[in-house]
């Protein structure tokens, strides 16, 4: 109590640059997540100019894993995640075979209304299959927290902040150093092009969609302990990976994790010292000041808009 | 299976169609709660609490010796769905009272039907205070709108000596409502009122309001939201070293689910619920608590949902109540009667007070409300 | 033929409330109507000019809270120590302010949506409905945030040589939506075989094209997007004033969402599509309801959505109208379905 109190005496400015710094580490913590929210995503829209709606389901979808795999079955934390990725990548491969694969040349509107059904559907399967009531997994890390100076962060926190890094770079090295990502970046700039060249178009796109799916299986295997896992968990995180991927610009992952940081930095500020009502309203009007200034996301490709 | 069921859909469409009402051999009571959508998980408690309530009334006999029945419907979180569905109910399954809709904003939007078809509805979780000031006369509330809650707790500020106040949210009537009610009572008492922040309603995110909070100077943070966010803040509030006192309101809080989710982030909150399943011998009708537990865990439902479904289960009870006192199962007789009754919730007596404009009052019980300790993993009652 | 066939449809649906007694039926026809006329308006930006909008909410949202809050009164202070007091005027003036402020926010985004396109106009339209969302929730003072706008009047309308005829019955009710819808069909398919609607087909297929021969771009596209969104503000009007209570909840992505099923499944660019397609995913939910579990009406939805795309993929007005034409005589179909538009009219 004497401390707190030296401290009130100590003045405002200590406080608020403490506040400041803790403000700051939130919005690393934060953005590390919505980087790995906005991967998949970018990788999907960009390549095959798929509005891809499933995008919640599968973070949901990879959060449930996790939970099956902790909670029911009593295996390990860190055996969740690899089971969580793979999932989510055969489930990704089987909508992109029985769902996209045969609308292939249909234009994006039904490709995306399809993918509406599909999100309807699944989500409402989650809720039949696990009812409405939230689920939470236990996670070996310790509850106190690391405390550096005034600023504190969870060790779970930052163990996700470290994989969600780790995701990115394996994601951005399989998209510029391998043959797939190779083929992978040719179909994004020409389909037709890359089809002539002997590029199989088809096994692409399932590749394509399975990657994205299993980064979003991955994000929700890794943030489903931080939170709390329900069925309508991935709307919002859906929500939110689509405009970082618009502020990016399509198809560019290195722009995803930037503006995933950038979302973060709007909403923690926004909420520090503007009004916590206006949160969610900053990253959007961010987007919305973006666009108006440059309608093809902060790092477009030249070759490529709309 | 399902073509059995659609079979029956088929006739039961056709029945209402023609308007047949061949001889009524139940009476119906009509339930508008959210079975999918953001409140799904409540709104599957309150009606598991209303089939205990129903089994039971049937058990002995039912009401005006007819059984009662239950016809549920799923409002979809959707205020247009809770409106619709509450004129499906009364014109096409013509029950004579109605039970819900759960959220402020799916009761506030059924409120029209019920003055359109003057058929009354027994609202049992709702808080928001227009509800019964609005002037209308078919509501009867049996859960403590957040003014009422507020001022069963201002007998016990002194005790627990605060000083300056922060308030965190959920930015819904409920919330709003809560800050402003509780603002109100805590500034008569000489308390100073700190930060008000709010959280959007599907927010998984609240480190940014509770390291605002963290650097105020305020001892106390008032939190008001449903179980899942409340998880959500113990545990954040935790990892940020957050060191103050939290309160939770609103009666949502279900500890037992908090105590299993956040761990020891939730010890040391006090949270002001409506029912006690943890001390039966505590609350107001020790023995219909019990019996209701009983059959709660009997039916495999986990026991953290007690404090949400107890609100079914004493909404079905009050509107059964209402029926036998009634004498025949009419809308206007049972509205009527409702005014008239006194039986013993799980969280004290229904009896209907007047609220809103003269004329056109809606009916408001007085449930109790008490404050409790999270302890070491385990829920303690704090004397009032 | 087709305009028989569009007299046909408009006497069916005007003679349904004279043969259907269950006033639930009636209430759920209503509410659809009120959808369907928000997919026709969103229609005519997505299907006639290419944007898809998916914030269209907003446009419905903003004309249900200007409708509502202009037959309320409010009294507000703004910054600077203003403060504006507005007594309640008849409903009918709110329909009217309803359209105007919804056109008025079209216009905006009708600007924006010149610099940006696909992707990123979807974004921006995201973007848009949340920020106006969040101000309708934390603008407390006017719009009673999440305490909800109550006790909304019905709708009345002033009678020459009368008294005022309150809308509250059913059949009123449904009256009005149905003269409202057909006002905004007749409005939109005018709009759609003029030249200006010409020139919005030309624009969507080639608009290096169309810009060579002569077509304003901007004015083309920001047009549209007024009438689009005056139309979806009537909508909202008429939301406001027949569920009666409004709260920041009619934002919901999940109500944009209804739109865009109602319209690419029944068809986008053709006139009738979001009429068919909003009849039919306004009713399934109706009809489900009685056969299934409540998650299994929301799978089984879903289902049929996927099912409808992956039979009829260009929406069902259109596939269905290819192939009838395809079936009379082959030389023709290629033509009628180039010019869908305008068989359908």
């Amino acid at each position: 109590m004497a401390q707190r109190h030296s401290r009130r005496i100590a003045g405002y400015s200590g406080t608020a640059l403490s506040e400041f710094l803790q403000h700051m580490v939130n919005m690393l913590v934060l953005g590390g997540t919505y980087a790995l929210l906005g991967i998949g995503l970018t990788l999907i829209f960009g390549i095959m100019n798929v509005v891809n709606f499933t995008h919640g389901v599968l973070y949901t979808f990879g959060a449930y894993i996790t939970f099956i795999v902790v909670q029911q079955f009593g295996l390990n934390f860190f055996l969740a995640l690899p089971v969580a990725v793979l999932a989510g990548w055969l489930l990704g491969a089987a909508i992109e075979l029985t769902l996209l694969r045969p609308l292939r040349g249909s234009d994006i509107d039904t490709t995306m209304l399809v993918m509406i059904g599909a999100w309807i559907a699944m989500q409402s399967g989650t809720l039949w299959i696990w009812g409405g009531v939230a689920k939470s997994v236990a996670t070996p890390f310790p509850d106190a927290p690391l405390v550096v100076g005034p600023v504190s962060v969870s060790w779970l926190r930052l163990f996700v902040l470290a994989a969600a890094a780790l995701l990115i770079v394996v994601t951005y090295l399989l998209i510029n150093k391998t043959s797939l990502g190779r083929a992978m970046r040719a179909t994004f700039q020409d389909h037709d092009t890359a089809s002539l060249m002997g590029v199989n178009v088809d096994m692409i796109y399932t590749s394509t969609f399975a990657i994205g799916s299993s980064l979003a299986a991955a994000a929700g295997a890794l943030l489903g302990p931080v939170y709390v896992i329900f069925p309508q968990m991935g709307d919002l995180a859906a929500v939110k990976a689509f405009a970082i991927v618009i502020l990016g610009g399509l198809g560019n992952i290195t722009g995803a994790v930037i503006g995933g940081f950038i979302l973060a930095l709007a909403e923690e500020l926004g909420a520090g010292y503007v009004s916590s009502g206006y949160r969610d309203a900053m990253g959007f009007l961010i987007i919305i000041a973006v666009l108006i200034f440059k309608p093809t996301g902060l790092f477009a490709r030249a070759e490529r808009v709309g | 299976m399902t073509r059995a069921l659609g079979l029956t859909g088929t006739v039961a469409l056709a029945a209402a169609l023609f308007g047949g009402t061949a001889g009524a051999q139940t009476i119906k009571i009509g339930v508008n709660e959210p079975l999918t959508g953001a409140f799904a998980a409540s709104g599957t408690y309150v009606v598991n609490g209303a089939k205990i309530a129903a089994d039971e009334i049937n058990a002995k006999g039912g009401v005006l010796g007819k059984k009662i029945e239950l016809v549920i419907e799923d409002n979809k979180s959707n205020p247009t769905e809770a409106a619709a569905v509450a004129e499906k109910l009364i014109t096409s399954d013509k029950v004579p009272v109605l039970m819900g809709a759960w959220g402020s904003s799916l009761t506030l939007a059924v409120m029209p039907k019920l003055m359109e078809y003057e058929t009354p509805m027994v609202v049992e979780t709702s808080s928001s205070g227009k509800i019964t000031t609005t002037g209308n006369p078919f509501i009867f509330r049996i859960s403590p709108p957040s003014a009422v809650e507020a001022a069963a707790f201002k007998n016990i500020v002194d005790k627990l000596a605060l000083k300056k106040v922060d308030f965190l949210v959920i930015n819904n009537d409920w919330g709003r409502g809560t800050a402003e009610d509780f603002s109100k009572m805590m500034k008569d008492k000489g308390i100073t009122i700190g930060l008000v922040e709010t959280m959007d309603q599907g927010a998984q995110d609240m480190s940014a309001q509770l390291s605002k909070i963290k650097s105020s100077d305020s001892e106390t943070v008032i939190v008001t939201t449903a179980v899942d966010q409340l998880t959500l803040i113990f545990k954040q509030a935790a990892a940020l070293g957050l060191k103050k006192r939290i309160i939770t309101t609103g009666g949502s809080q279900n500890p037992d689910q908090i105590i299993a989710q956040a761990g020891a982030a939730a010890n040391g909150t006090m949270h002001l619920t409506t029912f006690l399943p943890w001390f039966p011998d505590k609350t107001p009708n020790p023995e219909a608590t019990n019996y209701f537990i009983t059959e709660w865990k009997k039916r495999g439902f986990e026991f953290a949902g007690c404090t949400e479904s107890f609100r079914g289960y004493d909404g079905i009870r009050t509107a059964a109540a209402a029926i036998e006192k009634a004498g025949k199962a009419e809308p206007a007789a049972i509205k009527a009667a409702l005014w008239d009754i006194n039986i013993k919730g799980l969280n004290g007596d229904i009896v209907f007070r007047k609220s809103g404009p003269e004329g056109k009052e809606s009916g408001q019980s007085q449930p109790n409300v008490y404050l409790i300790e999270i302890n070491d993993g385990k829920v303690e009652m704090k004397t009032l | 033929m087709k305009a028989v066939i569009t007299i046909l449809a408009v006497v069916a649906l005007a003679s349904v409330p004279l043969w259907l007694r269950d006033p639930y039926l009636l209430n759920a026809l209503i509410t659809t109507g009120i959808f369907v006329i928000g997919a026709m308006s969103l229609n005519l930006l997505l299907g006639f000019t290419g944007q898809l909008s998916l914030g269209h909410i907003a446009f419905f949202g903003i004309g249900a809270y200007v409708s509502a809050l202009t037959s309320l009164g409010f009294d507000v202070g703004l910054p600077g120590g203003f403060r504006v007091v507005h007594e309640p005027w008849p409903p009918i003036i709110g329909l009217v302010f309803a359209i105007l402020a919804a056109g008025l926010c079209g216009y905006f985004v009708g600007l924006l949506s010149f610099r940006v396109r696909g992707a990123y106009f979807v974004i921006v339209t995201i973007s848009f409905a949340e920020v106006v969302r969040l101000v309708a929730l934390n603008w407390v003072e006017l719009t009673q945030g999440p305490l909800a706008l109550t006790n909304i009047p019905s709708i009345a309308l002033p009678l020459p040589g009368l008294s005022e005829l309150t809308l509250r019955t059913k059949m009123q009710n449904y009256y009005l939506v149905l003269v409202v819808a057909l006002i905004a069909y007749l409005l939109i398919a005018r709009l759609v075989r003029s030249h200006f609607g010409r020139a919005m087909r030309g624009l969507m297929e080639n608009e290096t094209l169309a810009v060579s021969v002569g077509i304003d771009v901007t004015k083309t596209l920001t047009l549209a997007a007024v009438i689009s969104a005056a139309i979806a503000g009537a909508a909202g009007s008429l939301y406001a004033h027949y569920i009666r209570i409004i709260d920041p909840e009619v934002f919901a992505f999940i109500n944009t969402v209804t739109m865009v099923i109602m319209v690419i499944s029944g068809g986008k660019g053709s006139l009738a599509g979001p009429v068919v397609g909003g009849l039919i995913f306004g009713l399934l939910p109706v009809a489900l309801r009685p056969v299934m579990a409540p998650e299994a009406q929301w799978i089984a939805y879903g289902g049929v959505l996927m099912a409808i795309l992956f039979v009829l993929p260009r929406g069902i007005v259109p596939s269905l109208a290819q192939r009838l034409t395809r079936r009379r005589s082959g030389a023709k179909a290629l033509a009628l379905t180039e010019t869908g538009v305008e068989e359908r009219a």
